[in-house]
């Protein structure tokens, strides 16, 4: 993002008719006028960029320094080729109209198209890379068209002399099937001395590279930083997610049955992966479980080794099931009856000692008489709604992991999970 | 003359270096790794390891603006006793001057510094051509030995401002 006012010399010589670069030299040398106008204008929107030809008549300003692209493009339509180019007077000239620019605070950069041969001798070329050196000007040269026997000789002496701090560059660039201003776009001439590229320049890297831009997920955060931004936080929350569950895997290799539940309905954020959800709840067992700490370590031990049932079944039918057991025939019809009701109302069942005991007796592993789930279910009634669900898992955790699904479901009313989890507390 | 005199701070002379303008403050031709403000900034300027150098070749452009209008009295130029400035030339009030224009106007002032000078003796300015400074432009010529390379130890600027005398600045004339 440097301030800069850059001056291009373009040589519209005769020598510039010629084919070799597709469709001739001449123009495209004009698409890479464009380019770096474009490229300049986006960097630095202060930027100001102008236009001379060297050949011709003899070496004639087409704009001066402008940041008016559209001014730019049009001096470039429409231009003659002929006569022959002089470096020397056209470099000259450049400084010169740069000295004249508007904002004193911008870098002078002269950029140099050298097509043709070049006439001068080395000791002129060099007196003049001193002065521009002196004057703080940078010189970039972009070497193409003619190969003669002493031009690179001479432009390296030209660059030698004007070169300070690496702000000066030359570019060969021979005959071939690339485009000459594809050659450019990665050349320190386009990305600025040691910048990094500016969006434009990485933009058209990319598309004239044809893929990966070297940014993560390859999405160019300059391009668009929004989805930049989007990937990166869902890559950050797989990785979160993934980290739970591997916490999780090892808390159940030593709890045996942590439980996989479903994702409360207060937990939102949650809507990924059973193993998350899973992990989730782990954690809310572990807050409360500092209240009832010993009771728990208890009946978890108990649980563990009462329960035998396995998590592998899931989706199962639901009316063999139903048949079987009248009490939760009644769960059921509670549950369609109460379905659009919240917890309100579940609070009031659950109040209901007598329903809760019963339903707690068909489940497999659970004395009613326990103490501890005595105790439980007395502290479950003074909650609010809000504990109830974290009672419920916690009472999960003593019964066994599918009883309490099963158990906890009914109280919220949602049906169809009750069907999947009825089955497995018969199991 | 005294010592005090000596060091330039005079007749309630002020040290202008408070008054630059830092972000106009230009030097063509410097070296890039020894650059001005190691010549003209507090504390960079005492440090004798830090100088201004040039770079392509022996002649310096230095534009100093100024954040107000001010007074110049003296100049003092410190540097080696080869490499250091010769023929210096001043200009005040030019803006943005060029190597190419600086024999396009007389200078408000020209100086040959002596070894003397070099020490740390200060170059008495023509009193009239700087009572109405806003920028300064030093253009040093050429070098005593007249070598590639031109060295400046330290520049400092005596002088007044016009919109506030610094009161405490206004030292009492010791001796007459």
């Amino acid at each position: 993002m440097v301030l800069e006012a850059t001056m291009i010399c373009v040589d519209n010589s005769e020598w510039m008719r010629n084919g070799d670069y597709a469709p001739n030299r001449f123009q495209a040398q004009a698409d890479a006028v464009n380019l770096i106008c474009g490229a300049k204008t986006q960097s630095n929107p202060e930027n100001t960029v102008g236009v001379l030809t060297m050949a011709g008549k003899g070496v004639r300003v087409l704009v001066t320094p402008t940041s008016d692209l559209g001014k730019i493009l049009a001096c470039m339509h429409g231009l003659e080729v002929g006569g022959e180019m002089d470096l020397a007077a056209g470099i000259q000239v450049a400084q010169l109209a740069l000295k004249h620019r508007q904002n004193k605070k911008q870098q002078q950069r002269i950029i140099v198209f050298a097509g043709s041969p070049i006439k001068h001798d080395k000791k002129l070329l060099e007196m003049i890379g001193r002065k521009l050196k002196k004057n703080s000007v940078a010189l970039d040269i972009v070497d193409f068209g003619e190969e003669d026997d002493g031009k690179p000789e001479k432009l390296e002496a030209v660059l030698a002399s004007v070169n300070s701090n690496d702000t000066s560059h030359i570019v060969r660039v021979p005959a071939g099937p690339n485009a000459l201003s594809d050659v450019l776009i990665n050349t320190p001439i386009f990305t600025g001395d040691g910048e990094g590229g500016s969006g434009f320049a990485a933009a058209a890297a990319a598309a004239a590279a044809g893929g990966v831009s070297g940014f993560d997920f390859g999405v160019d955060p300059n391009l668009d930083p929004e989805l930049a931004l989007a990937l990166r936080v869902s890559m950050e929350e797989e990785r979160a997610r993934q980290e739970a569950a591997a916490k999780k895997a090892a808390e159940e290799a030593a709890k045996e049955k942590g439980g996989e539940q479903q994702p409360t309905s207060q937990d939102t954020a949650m809507t990924e992966g059973p193993s998350a959800s899973a992990a989730e709840a782990n954690e809310k067992k572990d807050d409360l479980m500092d209240d009832e700490n010993a009771l728990l370590q208890r009946a978890l031990e108990m649980s563990m080794d009462g329960t035998t049932s396995s998590h592998d079944m899931r989706d199962t039918d639901m009316s063999e099931a139903a048949a079987d057991d009248p009490n939760l025939q009644l769960a059921l019809q509670l549950s369609v009856q109460e379905g659009a009701k919240e917890g309100n109302d579940m609070s009031k069942l659950l109040a209901d000692q007598s329903f809760v005991s019963s339903i707690l007796s068909t489940l497999p592993g659970v004395d009613p008489n326990d103490p501890s789930v005595k105790d439980l279910l007395a502290s479950v009634q003074n909650q609010s709604e809000v504990g109830f669900v974290h009672c419920f898992e916690l009472s999960m955790d003593l019964c066994g992991v599918e009883h309490l699904e099963f158990y906890y479901l009914v109280v919220m009313g949602k049906i169809s999970k009750v069907v999947l989890r009825r089955r497995n507390v018969l199991l | 003359m005294s010592a005090e005199s000596a060091s330039g701070i005079q007749k309630g002379l002020v040290d202008l270096v408070d008054f630059i303008d830092w972000s106009g403050v230009e030097c063509l031709n410097q070296s890039p790794v020894h650059s001005l403000p190691n010549a003209l900034k507090q504390g960079y300027r005492e440090d004798d390891g830090l100088h201004l150098e040039s770079h392509a070749d022996e002649q310096l452009l230095i534009y100093i603006p100024f954040s107000q209008v001010v007074k110049l009295h003296s100049i003092a130029i410190i540097g080696p006793e080869e490499e250091g400035p010769k023929g210096v030339k001043f200009f005040s009030n030019r803006e943005h001057m060029g190597f190419s224009n600086v024999s396009d106007f007389p200078p408000s002032d020209t100086a040959i510094l002596s070894e003397d000078n070099l020490k740390g003796k200060p170059l008495i300015l023509k009193y009239v051509k700087f009572q109405n400074v806003h920028s300064l432009t030093i253009f040093i010529e050429d070098n005593q030995a007249a070598s590639e390379i031109t060295k400046v130890q330290k520049i400092a600027l005596y002088g007044t401002t016009m919109e506030t005398t610094d009161m405490k600045g206004l030292k009492k004339i010791e001796d007459h």
